[in-house]
């Protein structure tokens, strides 16, 4: 496969409830490697071109993973093709353990060679998962079910990693833990897409930050534009 | 004393019965959120083989008994429900009043109006003595096949990663797929379960009446049903729960309430259901006040 394949390619993706547009024909490149932002107001539509990319919803548009095109897959099939979410809210499951929560993330992977190397990885990454293995997903702290969620999407060894909110209701302790282990999650070369409402966060974070406005791209920002008070109004204002 | 004994290991094995057949609505509302009426059908089916292949010996009888059950529950899926995937709960609901009626009526072809019997294990209709109590010996082998499916049951969720997918899909469906768990295959496995579980309750059944006739599942299924609601439906060990309760309490006012009261037996029963659902709507084993959507 051509090295420019790799990652993941969206065009012209919409999305309508009920004849309501919320996506209005997105495109968006995630390469590999790369930390890739989604910012905007609430409303905007960020989830929905998360789902809609992992075709938990009707859509329109291509989505392209690795250069396979996984349109009309069932999410199932879709994770299978290397792309994982970490839904908004976390959704752990909370009445079973954390080691059983991350045996399911294994469920949706490519092979199951080297699944014991990746919960390895997987623990490394996150050590409160090791030390609480046994315990019920549900009795964690938010900031430990996020470490969770994050976790169980690894589990499928996906190449392209997308969090919807992973900083929503975290302290600042848990919001260093999350970016820090995304840090180390892109500098091992999977693709990153980090939806978020910290737009300053995300900015810096980020090699380029798309600002979603009314289910349209507006803007397209860049690390150093993380410090300018006017971009970042704009992006959020219009 | 002797008889409080008596009707209490009566009411456990009713329980019993109610809870594996409520088990079996809740795995199946759990994962589609389908309230499967017709779950009456796939019992009458499995009760129907057993009276016909009995002769041939339980260990033929018993495991056609549960091939039918799960033949005919996987079609169910295969046939209607997998059919109508965006439907509503309330169109599902309905689909499977319709589906009961019409496989009634099919029953009634194949096999008349008329029920059809044979002796089903006559050795456990007999009643043995124990320290002075007499037990029906059909109950104690209720409590131990509810027991031993209830144990393998729980293994199989708890241990088996199949198992933790079909929890997982109960729990929280969407996430479960976007995890990779495979909605045919969990959506399949919850219906198999519930075959299985639908001939343990006909073959207990069949043991008690030794006649089953088109419409031999549909009582078992309404108590089961009311069981699972009150216990919690979405929750697949609250509608065990909710089904064993219904069934406990269901035997215990059969052999408690005064002879010219016994009639109305259900209306205690179903008052007991209204107070319980004016109480917690949510069911009895489920925190909060609503039901998930």
């Amino acid at each position: 496969m051509p090295s420019g394949d790799l990652g993941l390619v969206v065009r012209g993706l919409s999305v309508a409830y009920a004849g309501v547009p919320a996506v209005r024909g997105v495109d968006l490149d995630v390469p590999a490697g790369h930390a890739i932002g989604l910012i905007g107001p609430n409303g905007a539509g960020k989830s929905s071109t998360l789902l809609a990319i992992m075709g938990a919803i009707p859509h329109q548009g291509t989505v392209k993973v690795n250069g396979e095109d996984v349109d009309g897959l069932a999410p199932e099939k879709v994770v299978r093709r290397g792309i994982s979410l970490v839904p908004e809210g976390r959704h752990v499951f909370a009445g079973l353990s954390v080691k059983d929560n991350l045996r399911l993330g294994g469920v949706g992977r490519r092979s199951q060679d080297g699944s014991a190397d990746t919960l390895d990885y997987v623990l490394g990454l996150f050590p409160i998962l090791a030390e609480f293995r046994d315990r019920q997903a549900g009795l964690l702290s938010g900031g430990q079910q996020q470490q969770l969620a994050i976790g169980r999407a690894l589990m499928a060894d996906p190449d392209i990693l997308m969090l919807d909110e992973p900083s929503l209701g975290l302290s600042p302790t848990a919001v260093d833990t999350v970016f820090d282990a995304l840090a180390t999650i892109r500098s091992a070369g999977k693709a990153v897409l980090v939806v978020e409402q910290r737009a300053e966060f995300t900015v810096a974070f980020c090699e380029r930050t798309y600002v979603l406005h009314d289910g349209t791209i507006t803007l397209t920002l860049k690390p150093e534009d993380a410090t300018n008070v006017d971009v970042l109004t704009k992006a959020y204002f219009g | 004393m002797n008889q409080l004994i008596q009707s209490l290991v009566d009411a456990l094995s009713a329980g019993a019965t109610l809870g594996l057949a409520a088990l079996a609505i809740g795995l199946v509302f759990g994962v589609i959120r389908l309230a499967n009426f017709a779950q009456g059908e796939i019992i009458t089916a499995s009760g129907y083989s057993i009276i016909f292949t009995w002769q041939l010996g339980w260990y033929v009888a018993i495991p056609i008994a549960i091939l039918i059950g799960v033949i005919l529950s996987l079609l169910m899926e295969l046939g209607v429900f997998s059919r109508m995937r965006t439907a509503t709960p309330a169109t599902l609901l309905v689909a499977s009043f319709g589906l009961s009626f019409l496989l009634q009526r099919v029953y009634e072809l194949l096999f008349s109006n008329n029920v059809q019997t044979a002796p089903v294990a006559p050795e456990l209709a007999q009643s043995v003595d124990v320290g002075g109590i007499r037990i029906q010996l059909l109950s104690v082998a209720t409590i131990v096949i509810a027991g031993v499916l209830l144990f393998a049951l729980i293994q199989f969720l708890n241990k088996s990663i199949w198992g933790l997918q079909l929890q997982a899909a109960a729990a929280d469906f969407r996430t479960a797929r976007l995890v990779g768990i495979p909605a045919s295959r969990v959506i399949g496995l919850s219906f198999a379960l519930s075959g299985i579980l639908a001939a343990a309750v006909a073959f207990v059944s069949t043991v008690q009446t030794g006649a089953v006739g088109p419409t031999f599942g549909v009582p078992i299924v309404i108590l089961a049903l009311i069981g699972a609601v009150i216990g919690g439906i979405d929750k697949i060990y609250g509608a065990l729960a909710g089904g064993f309760l219904v069934g406990f309490a269901t035997s215990m006012l059969a052999s408690w309430l005064p002879s010219d009261m016994s009639n109305f037996r259900d209306a205690y029963v179903f008052l007991l259901v209204i107070i319980v659902l004016i109480i917690r709507p949510s069911g009895l084993l489920v925190s909060g006040g609503t039901v998930r959507t």
